[in-house]
């Protein structure tokens, strides 16, 4: 099986350094860059996918800053085969819909058998992203997967979709999109032996003119959306410490809670 | 002057999800700010009861019958349907509203890629100005709130839970049935529905939600969790570390890879409070927490924090919210 | 240090601070040996870093071992022990056995599958090792083995043992000893007894049984009466992986103690900026680094074949342990009362630390190679045809009187 995954640097939310730059974009540099989270679990289950399947290879897509293939290393060094990165200063602050739209280009000459993405990504939290790639290309999307099981045979693929109620137990032929959850398990430790491999593993570079995509029409310039204006929260106000027994805190608790009304 | 749509979401039985009823209460003030007509947009295979919810929301009601979506995933469907309705309107609509649940943002982001509109994504807010609708968003976890709007002046928008409280219009609106489009996306058969014990109601709709972390210690320490959750009439949530441990079901987990909520009162109990919980719940309207530890990071944005051990707190606390006159 | 090294470094940097160090002080409280932690290590290659690639492993690089000690030690010493205790029972392999021996053992020691331990030590038999008495006696084919050993890290949970043992006991005494592999469970093998430790309580430290255990001439690494000397040149290679042991303690240490020197305030200010506290961390940090970089420099000598290997490796033991020491003391001590209870690390850290003191070679044992290396054996004044003092000299097994002798 050629799994394909997209794959998002992202500034590490887990460093509270997020933040817009001047042009109202997010600012890429704001924070040391990590693999999306949500990419991980959609990489994780590529990898385990392949390791059930003969002879499979994992690519890994990404569009990013020139600065990627930092972050996309330990991506390679979990498993993935090679990597694909889609990168021209002209796709500095696209929008969801350009993205779409480039990343549909860069896989449109691949041959695969899945393409998985994470739900949605720590720097925009859109979650439009799979569902644009998935229309472009005109195939089938399987979201919110929890579960994934290929039948290399019939050449179809089930995937349990978190529902409210549990889930819901989708089918679609293959080559199919698949949108993946937290809930596929977690994502391996880079091994040793796989960070030293990934140094040799290749990286494709993919420029708008390779991708054939007019430069003018991605970009900043004409991103479909813009934002207006930013500012911090008010702050929440001081944090109000109770210590003491637990019937005093409780006693607390239920007053606040009166106060605001809530009860 | 160009409509605002709202496309109804589905719930399993056919009928109309809470967040829809929301979304179009939404779109009812936002046009009333905008002198915009409201139409909603209700797509299934038997589209009728949807339709008729969605016609206490909204004047008028457009409802495409798709006998795929039967046993079909909804998103694509609809898109579809949503594009082949855009192409036919002699002036497109100014905004297409939908939820920022799963569906929402299915059908939102292949609504985009079929249509080149942009899409902002989980409004807090949306009013109308001069220059057309504008967007609150609270990106980064809540550490900035943000005014977006639209280059060209129109575009989709999905919408949090929570937003706004859904309430039925002083007239129902008319429901009118339309022709379906053919579609141009491959549609992917929905098998089975399966529900399994436990499932809660979506945590990102609850007003009230009692959370536990690595503190409450095992599955059994989140039955008081439960107890006090019932009490408040609130969901239980969890961080990651509780669902990792396997003590509670991922549909559960706030935080960076789990949901991100706005509840009036988070109840957060053996919670640390570090970032990546902290970004699911910081916009909370009033948060409390229950920790041994006054150093926790959740000591710094929490309204209240009770020191001490959360199970005797927390007892403490459900026989007082149990012995309330009422 | 290489590239690979630095990723190498980092990423075990990670897997400690994320999976190792929530589980360390567990691992103490309870005493037992942490076998998840061991699978986690194996799966991530950490225990192939000893062996050789053409066996499964990854290249054996001194200081690639002993910056994934050090990393893991950071978090939790009885973690970093595992790998450091791994690659000493695997050295007497390493250095003196056939390309046979290497390809029947070192695939599953490679691949974490199993695990070798060191056993020379005795009740009798501690800093004076060529003293030992557990004996080796040929028998057609095979070896019959028979004595105690005492004090063996991972004696309880190893499946390859290197035991030395005496087989001419009327040989001169370096001469006395062999080096064996015993694979256990076998007739004979019991442990009888685990421990009860100040420190690195999570590690098994056993005392070893052998009653007419019965091991194939196949399984002796060298020739009779290499023992001696194999032990001395595992201890140049494995030496260093206690120093990063103790860099690790000593790191690990350093940072909860000046975390909670920038947030505790007393007296209206923060503990860190009352110069007393402030020379303490100092000097804990300037101690820490210089171990540290005397390691990583002994790495690089003993790796590129330097003839006083010897040296290099009781050096960087002697002041690693000695650092690791005095900074988790002090760290303790920033910490106040909070340092004494266990609800902040340090106090286990300063329990782990002295450990390194003792352990393969003494402070005191290490002093004697050094001054050794510097003034040499009282004998014949330089000859032309000896070489001058740390250069080319004869490594210890063959012509030098041994360790540990009245010379």
């Amino acid at each position: 099986m050629h799994i394909v995954v997209l794959v998002k640097p992202v500034p590490d939310p887990a460093s509270g350094g997020e933040r817009l730059g001047a042009d109202g974009r997010l600012d890429r540099t704001s924070a040391p860059a990590v693999v999306n989270g949500n990419c991980e679990y959609a990489l994780e289950a590529a990898l385990k996918l392949a390791a059930a399947s003969e002879e499979s290879e994992v690519t890994l897509v990404s569009m990013a800053p020139a600065s990627a293939p930092e972050t996309l290393r330990k991506a390679l060094a979990m498993g993935a085969t090679r990597g694909i990165h889609v990168t021209d200063s002209a796709l500095a602050g696209s929008c969801a819909v350009s993205t779409a739209r480039v990343l549909a280009a860069a896989l449109r000459p691949l041959t695969f058998d899945l393409l998985l993405a994470g739900v949605d990504t720590s720097d925009g939290l859109g979650g439009t992203v799979p569902a644009g790639v998935a229309a472009h290309l005109g195939l089938p999307l399987l979201s919110y997967a929890a579960r994934i099981e290929p039948d290399e045979g019939a050449r179809t693929v089930r995937v349990r979709r978190i529902s409210p109620t549990g889930y819901d137990l989708l089918e679609a032929p293959m080559p199919a999109v698949i949108s993946c959850t937290q809930a596929l398990g977690e994502p391996r430790y880079p091994s040793l032996k796989g960070i030293m491999a990934a140094r040799s593993k290749e990286i494709t570079t993919r420029s708008l003119a390779d991708l054939k995509i007019d430069p003018s029409t991605v970009g900043g310039a004409v991103a479909t959306t813009a934002v207006l204006d930013a500012r911090t929260p008010p702050p929440r106000g001081a944090t109000e410490i109770v210590r003491g027994d637990a019937e005093e805190g409780a006693a607390r608790i239920v007053d606040l809670l009166a106060q605001r009304r809530i009860i | 002057m160009g409509e605002l749509w709202v496309i109804g979401e589905p719930t399993p039985d056919g009928g109309l999800a809470r967040i829809s009823a929301e979304v179009a209460t939404l779109a009812r003030e936002v046009g009333a700010q905008g002198s915009r007509q409201v139409v909603g947009i209700a797509i299934g295979a038997a589209p009728d009861a949807m339709a008729g919810e969605l016609g206490r929301y909204v004047p008028a009601v457009r409802a495409i019958t798709e006998p795929r979506a039967a046993e079909h995933a909804w998103s694509a469907i609809a898109a579809a349907q949503v594009a082949g309705l855009l192409g036919a309107a002699g002036e497109p609509p100014d905004l297409v509203l939908v939820g920022a649940g799963p569906d929402g943002r299915d059908m939102a982001g292949a609504l985009s890629a079929l249509t080149g509109l942009g899409v902002l994504t989980s409004a807090t807010a949306v009013a109308w100005t001069d220059a057309g609708p504008a967007v609150e968003m609270a990106p980064f976890g809540g550490k900035l709130l943000t005014t977006s709007g639209f280059t060209v002046g129109r575009g989709i928008v999905t919408v949090r839970p929570n937003v706004v409280t859904a309430v039925p219009a002083d007239t129902a609106g008319s429901v009118r049935a339309d022709d379906g489009a053919a579609s141009s996306l491959p549609a992917v058969r929905v098998l089975d529905r399966v529900s399994e014990a436990g499932a809660a109601a979506p945590i990102e709709e609850a007003k009230i939600i009692v959370a536990g972390g690595r503190g409450v210690g095992g599955p059994d320490g989140f039955g008081l969790v439960q107890q006090l959750a019932d009490e408040l009439d609130g969901v239980v949530g969890a961080t990651r570390a509780a669902v990792d441990s396997g003590w509670i079901a991922y549909s559960q987990q706030i935080g960076q890879t789990g949901k991100i909520v706005k509840p009036e009162l988070y109840l957060a109990l053996g919670i640390s409070g570090a970032i990546q919980h902290k970004v699911g719940m910081q916009t909370a309207g009033t948060i409390v927490a229950v920790n041994r530890d006054p150093d926790a990071p959740i000591a710094e944005f929490a309204d209240l924090l009770v020191v001490g051990d959360l199970f005797e707190v927390g007892a403490a606390l459900l026989e007082r919210l149990r012995a309330r006159p009422g | 240090m290489t590239e690979e090294q630095r990723l190498l470094r980092d990423a075990v940097r990670e897997l400690a601070d994320e999976r190792v160090a929530p589980r360390a002080a567990e691992v103490d409280r309870a005493g037992e040996f942490p076998e998840d932690l061991r699978q986690l290590l194996a799966a991530q290659d950490i225990l192939s870093l000893p062996f050789p690639e053409e066996h499964g492993g990854l290249g054996g690089e001194l200081l690639s071992v002993c910056l994934a000690v050090e990393q893991l030690s950071r978090a939790c010493a009885t973690t970093g022990l595992i790998l450091a205790a791994h690659e000493l029972g695997a050295l007497p392999l390493l250095v003196d056995g056939t390309p046979e021996q290497q390809a029947r053992w070192f695939p599953r020691l490679a691949s974490g599958e199993w695990l070798i331990a060191f056993a020379l030590t005795e009740a009798e038999a501690g800093s004076d090792a060529a003293a030992a008495r557990t004996r080796a006696t040929r028998d057609g084919d095979d070896y019959v083995i028979s004595g105690s050993k005492r004090f063996i890290t991972h004696g309880s949970v190893a499946d390859l043992i290197t035991v030395f043992a005496v087989t001419d006991p009327d040989a001169p005494r370096h001469r006395r000893l062999s080096c064996f592999v015993v694979e256990v469970p076998t007739e004979g093998f019991s442990v009888p007894r685990i421990e009860h430790k100040m420190g690195i309580r999570g590690s098994p430290t056993a005392e070893l049984a052998f009653e007419n255990v019965r091991v194939p001439v196949a399984n002796r690494i060298g020739d009779e009466g290499d023992g001696f000397g194999i032990a001395m040149r595992t201890f140049e290679r494995s030496r260093p992986g206690i120093a990063a042991q103790a860099v690790g303690i000593a790191q690990g240490a350093l940072e909860v103690a000046s975390r909670y020197a920038a947030e505790r305030r007393q007296f209206g200010q923060r503990i860190g900026d009352f110069q007393m506290i402030a020379a303490m961390l100092a000097d804990m940090d300037a101690s820490t680094e210089a171990a540290r970089q005397l390691l990583y420099k002994a790495c690089v000598e003993i790796d590129a074949g330097a003839a006083d290997a010897g040296r290099w490796s009781a050096m960087c033991k002697l002041v690693a342990g000695d650092a690791a020491m005095r900074v988790t003391t002090d760290a303790v001590q920033v910490l106040g009362g909070y340092g004494y209870i266990d609800d902040f690390p340090v106090e286990r850290m300063m329990r782990d630390a002295k450990i390194t003191q003792i352990y393969e070679g003494t402070q005191q044992i290490q002093r004697l190679v050094i001054a050794r290396a510097l003034i040499g054996k009282d004998r014949a004044p330089l000859g032309a045809d000896r070489a001058p003092l740390g250069k080319d000299r004869a490594p210890l097994g063959e012509d030098r009187a041994p360790l540990g002798e009245d010379g």
